[in-house]
């Protein structure tokens, strides 16, 4: 009778298991079919229009993707073979790598943003909430004014404001430890003055150029990317991604609550901060290339969480899909929507977070804690 | 969980006329020595110079006012709060020669309120209680898996086994994280007020779940507890605090008495001696004023 009983309760596991992982891998297959969709739409539109056989056909060319010449000029850098037709060239060098970099943009925020929801035990958080943002805003508006000569270098420096930010936070938030919500609230402080700063900055700018790619970076656009912001974030988004899921366990026992995970035999602190530093190393990555979009680190974990629960590594599973979908597919919007003018892609996804959060606000009493 | 089960008097929960039957001598397993407590670096201390001794394998109740720092003891005791002054030692051991995992590994404390993620099963919960067992790139081992399924038999939850916490009832789901603690399979176990907010059922439900554990895990339970009546009926030794100092200790017998109740507690009370220990009728609350 009890081994019986043993063996349900051992059948009813797997079952429940398997359904969880078959609605992640749900997930992921319709995430695939609709960046597919979406990566087919923005090769095939534009002011070069193709077909979408054409663009399907160029952009599965065998003789491209199994060419490890092509790909070295593009990931390590240098010349693009002169054998490309024109069609390649167009589909190869500027409308793909723009793909690639919304890809990688937005798997970077949606993941930051599920650790930062971890790490702050609030389900509102996004990978801006601990100053990264006013950090990175700032220093390119600094850039951007004053700093005129060091343009070339403006994705680090930006990575690198946010960087700043972010341990200027954890100093102010420091006393005798931190807590979620200390942290939260020396973010905003940091947010606020930094953001003031930021604006005044505006004041100091006479030429409208200038006033326009300042805006173009604080709403996040991907417009003008190619291969070299591909090798630019690669490296960093596979490194905070493999790191990330090193340390998915650290993050279940984190959202348990600090006196729990202490009980646990966890050093909350150390383990909080690490945990953190990734998900910034993983937000820089995402500004360095594509400037402050918003909104995807907020709502992909919030969706993903719905469909799966909050184990930590389906969480970030579910976030490497369905993060580069919703970017590639905002991207869509953002530049064939109101054509031949391309809008950044943070209003678009703005335009989409800001309705679901509405919708979820009269769907949940619940709102807040994760 | 395997132990050598001690044969104690089966079929009746009588131990008023003869506490310990047939054990050798208690050792202690925590030994707090001089303790002074505070929160923070500059608040008084909640417990200031006091000293504790936690016998091996029995339960021992803390019990007093609120306020009297109960809890803050407990957290001293468990290496959460560091004292200003004293030691604590755990097995002879100072506990803070301990690495955080290590110490995990042998005391376990179960905080008096906790939430759960959103959308996790009971099993997944309880399954984090092996988080100081598990290397950084270990997956679950069968012994973890084993002692997972222990934990849940010994909390009486395996119906709940796949059903999400936030589905659950108040009882229902204090039995899981006393699972998750119980999972984390430690020698000594801190419960901060285990039974509060719970009905009368699981109640009586954490209070078996104490003396399974003493009785067939060797393991040693110290607990918190507002219901004096409970204290009295589980323990088998009592520490009565007041105003962050050990006001008496002993066992509950010698403890439960209308005197100590009216000096510790500030209550007219009588205490009836029943077949299932003493039984406390609070009366009337002491004012100050008219002692």
């Amino acid at each position: 009778m009890a081994k019986g009983l043993d063996e349900l309760a051992e059948r009813s596991a797997v079952g429940r298991d398997w359904y969880v992982t078959s609605k992640l891998a749900a997930l992921a297959l319709c995430s695939l079919g609709i960046l597919l969709l979406a990566t087919l739409l923005q090769v095939s539109f534009g002011a070069y229009p193709l077909t979408l056989g054409e663009a399907w056909a160029t952009v599965f060319d065998p003789a491209i993707l199994l060419n490890g010449d092509v790909w070295h000029a593009f990931l390590l850098g240098g010349d693009t073979p002169e054998w490309f037709t024109r069609r390649q060239l167009v589909v190869w060098n500027i409308r793909l790598p723009r793909i690639l970099v919304g890809v990688l943009v937005g798997a970077n925020l949606a993941v930051s943003g599920a650790i930062f929801q971890i790490v702050t035990r609030n389900e509102l958080a996004s990978p801006y909430i601990l100053g990264v943002s006013d950090g990175a805003g700032l220093v390119v508006l600094l850039t951007l004014t004053a700093f005129s000569g060091l343009l070339p270098l403006l994705p680090v420096l930006a990575a690198a404001g946010g960087g700043a930010a972010f341990l200027l936070v954890y100093v102010i938030a420091w006393k005798n430890g931190t807590s979620p919500v200390r942290l939260v609230l020396a973010g905003v402080v940091v947010g606020t003055v930094f953001g003031s700063v930021q604006r005044a900055l505006f004041f100091f700018i006479d030429n409208l150029g200038v006033v326009m790619s300042a805006q173009t970076w604080l709403s996040g656009s991907l417009l003008g990317t190619d291969w070299a912001q591909v090798r630019i974030a690669l490296p960093f988004t596979v490194l905070a991604m493999l790191l990330a899921f090193a340390v998915t366990r650290e993050l279940d026992v984190l959202l348990l609550g600090e006196e729990t995970a202490e009980s646990l035999g966890m050093p909350v602190e150390k383990v909080r901060f690490a945990v953190a530093g990734i998900a910034i190393l993983s937000t820089a990555a995402a500004i360095a290339v594509a400037g402050l979009v918003g909104f995807v680190g907020l709502i992909v974990p919030h969706m993903v969480r719905n469909i799966v629960g909050s184990d930590s590594r389906r969480l970030l599973a579910g976030c490497l899909f369905l993060g580069p979908t919703l970017l590639v597919g905002a991207d869509v919007g953002a530049r064939l929507a109101l054509s031949p003018i391309q809008l950044p892609v943070g209003i678009i996804t703005g335009l989409v977070g800001g309705p679901y959060f509405l919708y979820l606000m009269r769907k949940k009493e619940k709102l807040g804690e994760v | 969980m395997a132990g050598d089960h001690r044969s104690r008097k089966s079929g009746t929960d009588d131990r008023t006329d003869d506490a310990t039957p047939d054990r050798s001598p208690p050792t202690t397993a925590v030994r707090g020595t001089d303790l002074v407590v505070a929160y923070g670096d500059t608040s008084d201390p909640v417990i200031d110079g006091e000293s504790i001794d936690i016998p091996t394998d029995e339960v021992t109740a803390l019990i007093g006012p609120n306020g009297s720092g109960k809890s803050t003891l407990l957290k001293g005791l468990a290496h959460r709060l560091e004292p200003d002054r004293g030691t604590v030692l755990l097995d002879g051991r100072a506990v803070d020669s301990f690495g955080t995992k290590a110490l995990a590994r042998k005391l376990g404390l179960l905080s008096q309120e906790n939430v759960a993620p959103e959308g996790i099963s009971v099993a997944d919960l309880v399954e984090r209680g092996r988080y100081p067992h598990c290397g950084f790139f270990d997956s679950l081992s069968d012994t973890d898996h084993a002692a997972v399924d222990d934990a849940i038999r010994l909390a009486g939850i395996d119906h709940l086994r796949e059903r999400d916490v936030g589905s659950l009832s108040g009882g229902q789901e204090q039995l899981v994280w006393i699972a998750m603690a119980l999972a984390q399979d430690t020698d000594v176990v801190l419960l901060d007020e285990p039974t509060t907010f719970l009905d009368p059922h699981h109640q009586l439900e954490v209070m078996q779940i104490v003396e399974t554990l003493r009785d067939e895990s060797d393991t040693t339970v110290v607990l918190v507890l507002h219901d004096i009546g409970q204290a009295a009926r589980y323990a088998d030794h009592v520490v009565a605090l007041k105003d962050g100092a050990v006001y008496a200790r002993g066992p509950p017998e010698s403890i439960v008495t209308p005197a100590l109740l009216a000096d510790v507690f500030e209550i007219e009370a009588t205490v009836v001696e029943t077949e299932h220990g003493p039984r406390i009728v609070p009366l009337d609350p002491i004012h100050d004023d008219s002692t």
